[in-house]
């Protein structure tokens, strides 16, 4: 069937099988190997994706919910110009090691971000709750996204 | 301020890409991570992330089943699935069929028996991961079911079934059997011994990174294969051997890898994709395990069962060790018997023991295989003995940072294998350290501060990992560096980034020895075709050995750099001369020559160094047999480390939660503070999981913890707010003075928690982890006892 | 290839499913398409009801509040009204999955799902919830109690649709309390879990209780018995001690892989005594 969504900014058009898994869809189809797959159940976040600008997991989204929606990837986030503040935290202050958690991780960051712009580090945690990482213990990954709140905030007052 | 949309960057921000505002690297100051740009935008391609129009998906199926002999395998209705392109079996393996980084007894695709549930029997290849799954599911494979073995000591009984018909030693892989000193006038002689028994779990990698590869078939022949792996080189050894291929076949190659710890170090995906690769009609084959295959068929680090007696003087001298233990290995040796020789050798922890009788058996089972995991058996025998210490600290009424200053190594001593300890020891520095930190000085004040229904305490471990191979096989390294026509520099690393980021550092020595900026270097990641042999990304080994063979490779290029600079300038010698970024200078007169045009005064063997690097082993002549030693007993280089856990036990519930964590580590000289922490921290949140709720738990055979809904590694919450302080003891054979951090902080956290558990209410368990369902069972058993313990 | 509708609107729902008798609806699909991935369900046709616009928002009826049943735990934790006249049940929420799951879990399809770990339902029995459902033919409602048989069984017929559920206000419940004790601090399935609602005298003394247990037995558990036996009594140790042992007699757990029965039946004892937190402490209304 036909679908129409936004994807990073660009309506998009396509012909898919209305039960493709939206990963697969992006992944496979699309080759925005950005969103990863580690569990395909929900339980590790590393396909973590924008719809509407809120986290959504989407290995759990079948291509049909697409329809109609403002989709952003990992590949997205910076608008295509430069680095989105989250990115560049995480890079700055060692956020990533393997870096297979890590889309979904700066995914779940901006949803975080967006909803709550002056969490505390135990919000922090507990916003990054559905996203599993097993190299870091998550410290870093807490302290860059709290050193990216100010950035974020400029950002916004913009 | 200046106009920005949303959340995107002034250039004035003060952060920027990394490398860009940092100038050259300097050894000992961090530098963002070279892989961290492309991996926070979804850029790097992991070896998961390859796709191609004409590729066909490979995947198995399994066997379901933990032990029986093969009768037959009905594929049939599989093959003739629209969208299927092969159906393959051992019939269609033409080399060995067994692969093995010791003893070579796992199949590639079952012939005779079925050794445990996760055994691949066919391999399909079909169009699309839909028809894969579905083709796989319609296999049948007819086994004659025989009875299994599912618990190492029931495994060595009498008449008990055999895994392997053929093995030497029945179910028995490797055993140990150590006695130092004198150790039965040893038992004698102590004023007081304690005794402890200790399980701990099968526990799982849960790399985020499933097992992946991608094969491809080159004009000539050749098969590559781009797989997630820490061990490219042998690889290809045992992908040639088991299929019969020449390994000029065969090119491995290993990008960035997304979690391995041990769980990647050996074949996953490799024979059965270049096994596809022969039978795809030359079409690309991808292979992509799910977790829950991932988790059924992966490694484990092995369930142990210690028992421990530890026997010491009034004064708290330690005299006297007995250990026995068992470690479950699943059907295949995989590193089961190294993980044992490991597990020996640091049974007695980090102190003087002079007496110890060591016995230790690593056991078939038809479990899920045993492997290397982060910590190497180590993990295991170290939360035992730290706990041992503490009871006997409890006993003895002894302090227990006291106790364990009092027999820490130091160097000169002999540890409990007898080994004389020649390098760097930097325990008591760790312990000291600790004793003066707030966390632990200031206990009892923040203990006393405890809500209603909880209870808190403090508990600690000292802590000993040996680095390298050990005496036999050797542990080298070949680094191989290039300056280009264009005057860039390449490294060409031999040991592959899992994520630990040794290709970061890798690329901070050599710009810091050849004064070059960051974004000047370039990686080339493990190839066998394009890197050279340098040892698997493991035993803590990557950036001492490699990172040495590098700074003589640097050093070789910089002074051929140099010399021909000189030559240009018609400068008698390079004495006056230095490399500064992008060029070199001859500071007396302040001429430049720019890299780009020396290199094209060199030729081309001229433009690469390479330099091989090979660790030192002990010399200690102990008596080990001779198995021990291949099996890497003993080493001769250790890192130390010294834990504390600050924690609260709820009294209703039974669950500890972990408020503070802090690990003072001696590895040597930090190359980049940055990754050091990284590696810590990982370390600790890998053995809080392991300590609290990690249990990879099986059933007659069968996973009852298939998936991330039922196995639980930490989330963000979990794991507490952690301070990693470094004792920075130069250890002259090191890089910099570095040594091995990547395995040391995961054997931390369970004997810390244990403990204290214990300082918080007073119970000791001797099952792990420490379940809230554990924890509260030995709560009410402590109340219906009135106390005692 | 399966079919997969996604309806805008009633009308448009009862076009499908009359069209689709046999159709399987999803709404979120956090656990549905879990169990499609492994093969449990294979639908040839499936409904997300995620559009549906009547299946989406909160609305205050004056003395009830109606949650329509594809609004995700998100937005009802993010609801002024909810956490307002429901704590108990927004404690639910804040505990349930991670915030991607409840992003896209619904309140709705928790209750379908009828699993005896579902988050929301122990709030919602000790609210007593009335379900509404509807079919192209009709409306009808339920008690939540009665709506949920058994572990993944609702009574729910081929064309019907779960629409929404009704709570009352009820300012008497000066303590609203939720607890889940799981094997780790996000993301864990219950392994017991308790909602209460008590009014407290200023004297301390237990006026009235609702309790309600989730993991312990089939579906979630209340006791009339264990309600009764702490009422009018003062709220301290002791009372809920006695209370506690009548709840380890009247829970029905099973032993699985997160947990034990002995130990889920001696949870769901203990955490009664978590109440004691709230004597002596200034109760503020609700």
């Amino acid at each position: 069937m036909r679908i129409s969504f936004k994807l990073n900014g660009t309506d998009t058009n396509i012909d898919v099988r209305p039960d493709r898994r939206v990963v697969d869809l992006l992944r496979e189809d699309m080759g925005l190997t950005g969103t990863k797959e580690s569990c395909g159940a929900g339980d590790c976040g590393a396909c973590t994706i924008l719809v509407n600008g809120e986290s959504r997991l989407s290995c759990l989204m079948l291509a049909v919910q697409l329809d109609g929606c403002e989709i952003t990837t990992v590949e997205g986030l910076d608008g295509g110009r430069s680095l989105h503040a989250v990115q560049e935290s995480f890079i700055e202050h060692g956020a990533v090691q393997c870096g297979f958690c890590i889309p979904g991780m700066v995914m779940a960051s901006v949803d975080l971000l967006n909803r709550n712009p002056e969490p505390t580090r135990e919000e922090i945690r507990q916003g990054l709750a559905g996203n599993l990482c097993r190299c870091t213990g998550y410290q870093k990954i807490v302290d860059a996204v709290e050193k990216a709140i100010p950035y974020c905030k400029a950002g916004e007052e913009s | 301020m200046s106009k920005v949309t949303s959340n995107v960057l002034p250039r004035s921000s003060g952060i920027s890409r990394a490398g860009e505002r940092h100038g050259t690297p300097q050894i000992g100051v961090t530098l963002p991570r070279a892989d961290a740009l492309d991996k926070v935008t979804g850029r790097e391609l992991y070896a998961a992330d390859f796709y191609s129009s004409d590729m066909v998906w490979a995947g198995v199926k399994r066997a379901g089943l933990p032990h029986g002999r093969l009768v037959g395998i009905d594929a049939a209705r599989a093959a003739e699935m629209p969208g299927v392109l092969r159906v393959l079996t051992h019939k269609d393996v033409l080399g060995t069929n067994r692969q093995g980084v010791v003893r070579k007894d796992q199949p590639v695709l079952v012939d005779d028996k079925v050794r445990h549930c996760g055994d691949p029997v066919a391999l399909v290849l079909a169009e699309s991961r839909e028809v894969l799954r579905r083709a796989i599911r319609l296999i049948r494979v007819n086994c004659e079911p025989l009875p299994g073995v599912f618990d190492p000591q029931a495994a060595l009984a009498e008449g008990a079934p055999l895994v392997h018909e053929d093995s030497p030693e029945g179910n028995i892989l490797l055993k140990g059997d150590l006695s130092i000193g004198s150790p039965s006038d040893a038992e004698l002689e102590c004023d007081l011994i304690v005794e402890g028994c200790f399980e701990t779990p099968r526990q799982e990698h849960a790399y985020l990174e499933t097992e992946s590869g991608w094969a491809c078939t080159e004009a000539d022949g050749k098969i590559v294969i781009t797989c997630s792996t820490q061990t490219p080189f042998r690889d290809r050894a045992e992908v040639c051997e088991a299929l019969g291929l020449d390994s000029s076949r065969v090119r491995v190659v290993a990008p960035y890898v997304g979690g391995a710890f041990g769980g990647k170090d050996g074949v996953t995906v490799q024979s059965l994709l270049a096994l596809a690769a022969l039978n795809s009609g030359g079409r690309p084959v991808k292979m992509w395990w799910d977790r829950e295959e991932s988790f059924l068929a992966g490694t484990k680090r092995h369930a142990a069962k210690m028992r421990y007696r530890l026997g010491a003087k009034n004064d708290g001298t330690l005299h006297f060790l007995d250990v026995e233990f068992y470690l479950d290995t699943g059907p295949y040796d995989h590193l089961g018997g190294v993980v044992l020789a490991l597990a020996l050798e640091h049974a007695g922890g980090p102190y003087r023991i002079p007496h110890a009788a060591l016995r230790g058996w690593c056991v078939y089972t038809n479990n899920p295989i045993g492997g290397a995991f982060r910590g190497f058996g180590v993990t295991q025998v170290t939360a035992a003995v730290e706990q041992m210490m503490d009871i006997l600290a409890a006993r003895l009424g002894m302090d227990p940072v006291e106790l364990r200053l009092k027999n820490a190594l130091k160097i000169g001593d002999r540890n409990c294998v007898g080994k004389t300890l020649v390098s760097s020891t930097g325990l008591t520095d760790c312990l000291e350290t600790l004793s003066k930190h707030k966390l632990w000085k200031d206990r009892e004040a923040w203990k006393a501060g405890a809500g209603s229904s909880k209870r808190r305490g403090v508990g600690i471990a000292a802590l000993m990992h040996a680095s390298g191979y050990g005496p036999v096989v050797p542990d080298y390294a070949n680094a191989k560096l290039e300056l280009t026509r264009e005057g860039r520099i390449v490294v060409y690393c031999g040991v592959v980034d899992m994520g630990q980021g040794n290709a970061s550092t890798n690329l901070q020595i050599v710009g810091a020895l050849l004064n070059q900026n960051a974004d000047a270097i370039d990686l080339i990641q493990p190839d066998t075709d394009r890197t050279l042999p340098s040892g698997s990304a493991s035993a803590s080994r990557c950036t001492y050995t490699f990172g040495n063979a590098l700074i003589g490779a640097a050093e070789i290029l910089k002074d051929r750099i140099l010399q021909r600079a000189a030559d240009l300038l018609m400068i008698r010698d390079t004495n006056d001369m230095v490399l500064v970024p992008g060029a070199v200078k001859h500071l007396p007169s302040g001429r430049e020559v720019p890299l780009s045009r020396l290199a094209a005064f060199l030729n081309d063997d001229e433009r690469v160094a390479v330099h091989h690097f090979r660790a030192p082993v002990a010399r200690d002549g102990l008596g080990v047999e001779e198995n021990l030693s291949l099996h890497g007993l003993p080493h001769t280089l250790f890192s130390y480390g010294a834990h504390a856990a600050a924690l609260e036990v709820d009294e209703i519930t039974g669950i500890v939660d972990v408020k503070r964590y802090v690990a003072i580590s001696d590895c040597g000289k930090v190359i980049n503070p940055q990754v050091y922490e990284q590696q810590i921290q990982g370390g600790i949140a890998q053995g809080l999981g392991f300590a609290l709720s990690e249990s990879f738990d099986v059933l007659n055979g069968q996973v009852l913890t298939p998936d991330f809904t039922t196995y639980l590694v930490p989330t963000a919450p979990d794991v507490p707010e952690m301070e990693t302080l470094a004792v920075e003891i130069h250890e002259p054979t090191g890089p910099f003075g570095l040594k091995g951090v990547g395995e040391i902080a995961t054997n931390g956290p369970l004997p810390a928690v244990a403990n204290a558990v214990r300082d918080a209410c007073g119970i000791r368990c001797s099952e792990f982890p420490l379940t809230p369902e554990r924890v509260k069972a030995a709560l009410e058993s402590k109340e219906r006892d009135g106390g005692r313990e | 290839m399966r079919s997969v509708h996604l309806p805008r609107n009633f009308e448009e729902l009862w076009t499908v499913l009359g069209n689709e008798p046999d159709a399987a609806l999803y709404a979120g699909g956090t656990d549905f398409l879990v169990k499609m991935r492994s093969g449990l369900e294979a639908p040839e046709c499936l409904i997300c009801l995620e559009r549906v616009e009547e299946l989406i928002g909160v609305r205050d009826e004056g003395e009830e509040v109606f949650i329509a049943a594809a609004t995700t735990h998100s937005r009802l934790l993010e609801t002024t009204l909810i956490q307002r006249e429901f704590p108990v049940l927004a404690q639910a929420l804040a505990v349930l999955g991670s915030p991607p799951i409840r992003h896209m879990g619904t309140i709705g399809g928790n209750i379908v799902t009828a699993s005896p770990a579902g988050d929301t339902l122990p709030p919602l029995y000790a609210l007593k919830a009335e379900v509404e459902i509807r079919s192209a033919d009709g409306e009808r409602r339920a008690p939540i109690g009665d709506f949920i048989q058994g572990p993944g069984m609702a009574a729910l017929e081929k064309g019907e649709v779960v629409t929404g559920v009704r709570l009352g206000k009820n300012a008497r419940w000066n303590v609203q309390h939720y607890e889940k004790v799981g094997r780790r601090k996000a993301q864990a399935c219950s392994v017991a879990s308790m909602a209460a609602l008590m009014e407290v005298s200023d004297s301390g003394v237990i006026q009235a209780v609702r309790l309600a247990w989730g993991s312990v037995g089939p579906t979630v558990v209340t006791s009339a018995e264990v309600e009764e036996a702490l009422c009018g009594e003062k709220l301290c140790p002791d009372t809920l001690r006695r209370a506690a042992a009548l709840v380890e007699k009247t829970v029905s757990p099973i032993s699985d892989v997160r947990a034990g029965a002995e130990y889920r039946k001696t949870l769901a004892g203990a955490l009664l005594l978590r109440l004691n937190d709230y004597a002596n402490v200034p109760v503020t209304e609700a």
